[in-house]
C-alpha cells in the first residue's frame, strides 16, 4: 500500500468516526438531559406529596 | 381598501413617531457611517479591488443599518403597553405588520438614500452609470430586509434577550437576498446592465420578496395575538 | 412496549449498518479516481438526505401544531429538528475529512458546503430560539412560524449560493457524473438504517419533551402551594 493510500484510508477511519462521535454526542446529550429530567420530576414529587401529606 | 388604509395609519403613525425623537434614525445612520469608515481600514479603499467588492461593502453596510432600525420597530411598543393597545384595536394584525413594514422601508430607504453619496465619496465608486437599474435593486432588496426584519422584529418582541437573538436569527435568513443585491450591486457599479445571468438575480429577488410577503402577512397573526 | 420496538429498530439499524461497512470495505473496489476515501460518500450523501427529511418533517409538524393547536406536533417539531441537525453536523464533518484528501483543504466557499452551513445555522438558530421562551404555548408558536420561514428560505439559499460559485463534485444520483450502479444501490441501502436511527432518535427525544412538559406542569403546582 503506498503513502497516498494508506494516508487515503486513515482519512476515511478518521471521516467514519467522526460522524458516529457526532451521532454519539447526540445520544449522550440525550441520555444526560433525560437524566436531569427524570431527577427533578422525582424531586418536585417528593416536595409535593410531602406538601399535600400534611 | 380599508386594510391598506389601516396600514397607511399605522405606518403614518410610526414615520411620525420617529420623525419627533430620531431615535432610531440618528442612531442606525451614524451606525451606517461608523462601518463605512471602518470597512477602509480592511483593505485598501483606493485600490481597483474596491471597484469588485463595493456592492458586498454596501450591502453589509445597509444589512447592518437596517437591522439596527427594525430591531426597534415593534419593541419600540413595548413601553407603556402600546403594543397590547395595538393589538386590541380593530386593525387586522396584518395591517399593523405591513403598515410598520411600509414605515421601516421609508426610513430605510432614506438611509440608503444619505449613505449611497458617501460611499460613492469615500470609496470613489460611481454609482450613477445604471441609475434605473440601481434603483430597482435598491427598491427591492430593501424591501426584502425590510420584510424579513420587521417580521422577526415581531417574533422577537416578547423575548428576554431579543437584541442577541435578532442578528443570529435575522442574517442566515437574508442571506439569498443580500446576496443578489451584492452581485447585481457590483455589475452596476461597474456600468454593466444586467442581462442574461443577472436577470436570474432579479427575478429571485422578486420571488423573495413575494414568498416572504406572503408568508409573513398570513403568519404574524400567529405571531402577534396566538 | 413503545421502548422495546424502539430497542428493536436500534439493533436492526446498528446490524445493517455493520454488515453495510462490512461489503463496502471487502466487496466494493476502490473508486477509480479517489481510492479508498470515497466510501465516505456512502454516509456523507445520506447523512444530507435524512438531515433535509427531518427538517421537512419539522415543517410538517409546525404547520399541523398551527392548525391544531396541539402539543404532540411541537415536540415532533423539535425532535425533527434536533435530529436533522445532528445528521447535519454529521454531514459537515464527513465532507470536510474528504475535501481535506480530494481537494487538500478542510473547507471551501463551494456552494453545496455553503447552503449546508447556512441551513445548519438557520435550524440552529430554532432551538435557540425555544430557549429564550419561556411560555410552552408561546414558545411553540413561535418557533413554529419560525421553522416555516427558514423552510421557505432553503430553496432560495440553495439556488442563490449555486449561481455564486461552485467547485463540488456534480451530484452523483442523477445528471452526467453518475455513479456506477452497484454503488448507487451501497448508497440507498446505507440510507436505510441512517433514517431508521433518526426515527429512533426522534422518538426518543419526543418522549423527552413530553416528560418535560410533565416536569413544567409538577412546576407549576408545586408553585401553586
Amino acid at each position: 500500500m503506498g503513502d497516498a493510500a494508506a494516508r487515503n484510508f486513515q482519512f476515511l477511519a478518521y471521516g467514519l468516526i467522526a460522524v458516529w462521535a457526532i451521532l454519539a454526542a447526540y445520544v449522550l446529550t440525550l441520555v444526560s438531559r433525560e437524566r436531569k429530567i427524570q431527577r427533578e420530576i422525582e424531586s418536585l414529587k417528593r416536595i409535593l406529596e410531602d406538601r399535600g401529606g400534611r | 381598501m380599508l386594510f391598506l388604509r389601516q396600514a397607511w395609519t399605522v405606518a403614518q403613525k410610526d414615520l411620525r413617531s420617529e420623525f419627533r425623537t430620531k431615535e432610531a434614525l440618528n442612531a442606525s445612520l451614524s451606525f451606517a457611517l461608523v462601518i463605512l469608515l471602518l470597512f477602509s481600514f480592511a483593505f485598501d479603499p483606493t485600490a481597483e479591488m474596491t471597484r469588485e467588492i463595493s456592492g458586498g461593502l454596501l450591502w453589509l453596510v445597509f444589512a447592518f443599518a437596517g437591522a439596527l432600525l427594525l430591531n426597534r420597530s415593534f419593541a419600540r411598543e413595548l413601553e407603556n403597553d402600546c403594543l397590547d393597545v395595538l393589538v386590541v384595536s380593530p386593525v387586522p394584525a396584518a395591517a399593523l405588520f405591513l403598515g410598520k413594514a411600509l414605515a421601516n422601508y421609508i426610513l430605510l430607504l432614506g438611509i440608503e438614500a444619505v449613505c449611497l453619496p458617501v460611499f460613492g465619496v469615500f470609496y470613489n465608486a460611481d454609482w450613477t452609470r445604471q441609475p434605473a437599474w440601481l434603483a430597482i435593486v435598491i427598491l427591492l432588496a430593501t424591501w426584502g430586509i425590510t420584510i424579513i426584519g420587521t417580521m422577526f422584529s415581531a417574533l422577537t418582541v416578547n423575548l428576554r434577550l431579543r437584541e442577541l437573538m435578532l442578528p443570529m436569527l435575522v442574517y442566515p435568513m437574508l442571506i439569498p437576498c443580500l446576496m443578489a443585491a451584492m452581485q447585481l450591486t457590483t455589475a452596476l457599479m461597474a456600468g454593466q446592465a444586467p442581462s442574461g445571468d443577472q436577470l436570474a438575480w432579479v427575478r429571485m429577488l422578486v420571488g423573495f420578496d413575494i414568498i416572504f410577503t406572503a408568508l409573513s402577512v398570513a403568519l404574524v397573526e400567529t405571531v402577534l395575538i396566538g | 412496549m413503545r421502548e422495546k420496538i424502539l430497542y428493536a429498530l436500534g439493533a436492526l439499524a446498528a446490524l445493517l449498518l455493520a454488515r453495510n461497512i462490512w461489503v463496502m470495505l471487502t466487496g466494493l473496489p476502490d473508486e477509480a479516481f479517489q481510492g479508498a476515501i470515497f466510501r465516505i460518500i456512502f454516509f456523507h450523501v445520506p447523512a444530507a438526505f435524512t438531515c433535509f427529511l427531518c427538517f421537512f418533517v419539522a415543517l410538517v409538524a409546525s404547520i399541523s401544531y398551527l392548525k391544531s393547536g396541539k402539543m404532540q406536533w411541537d415536540s415532533l417539531a423539535v425532535s425533527a429538528t434536533e435530529a436533522g441537525l445532528a445528521f447535519g453536523a454529521a454531514n459537515l464533518v464527513s465532507g470536510m475529512i474528504w475535501a481535506r484528501i480530494i481537494w487538500g483543504i478542510w473547507w471551501t466557499w463551494d456552494w453545496r458546503l455553503t447552503s449546508m452551513l447556512v441551513c445548519w445555522l438557520l435550524y440552529a438558530g430554532y432551538l435557540v430560539l425555544r430557549r429564550a421562551v419561556e411560555e410552552p404555548a408561546q414558545r411553540a408558536r413561535l418557533s413554529a412560524v419560525l421553522s416555516i420561514l427558514s423552510f421557505a428560505v432553503v430553496p432560495f439559499v440553495f439556488f442563490s449560493i449555486k449561481w455564486f460559485r461552485t467547485q463540488h463534485p456534480q451530484p452523483v444520483l442523477y445528471g452526467e457524473g453518475k455513479m456506477d450502479a452497484a454503488y448507487r444501490a451501497m448508497l440507498y441501502l446505507n440510507w436505510v438504517p441512517l433514517l431508521m436511527l433518526a426515527a429512533v432518535l426522534i422518538a426518543i427525544r419526543i418522549g423527552q419533551e413530553n416528560r418535560r412538559r410533565e416536569l413544567d406542569a409538577l412546576r407549576r403546582e408545586a408553585h401553586s402551594i
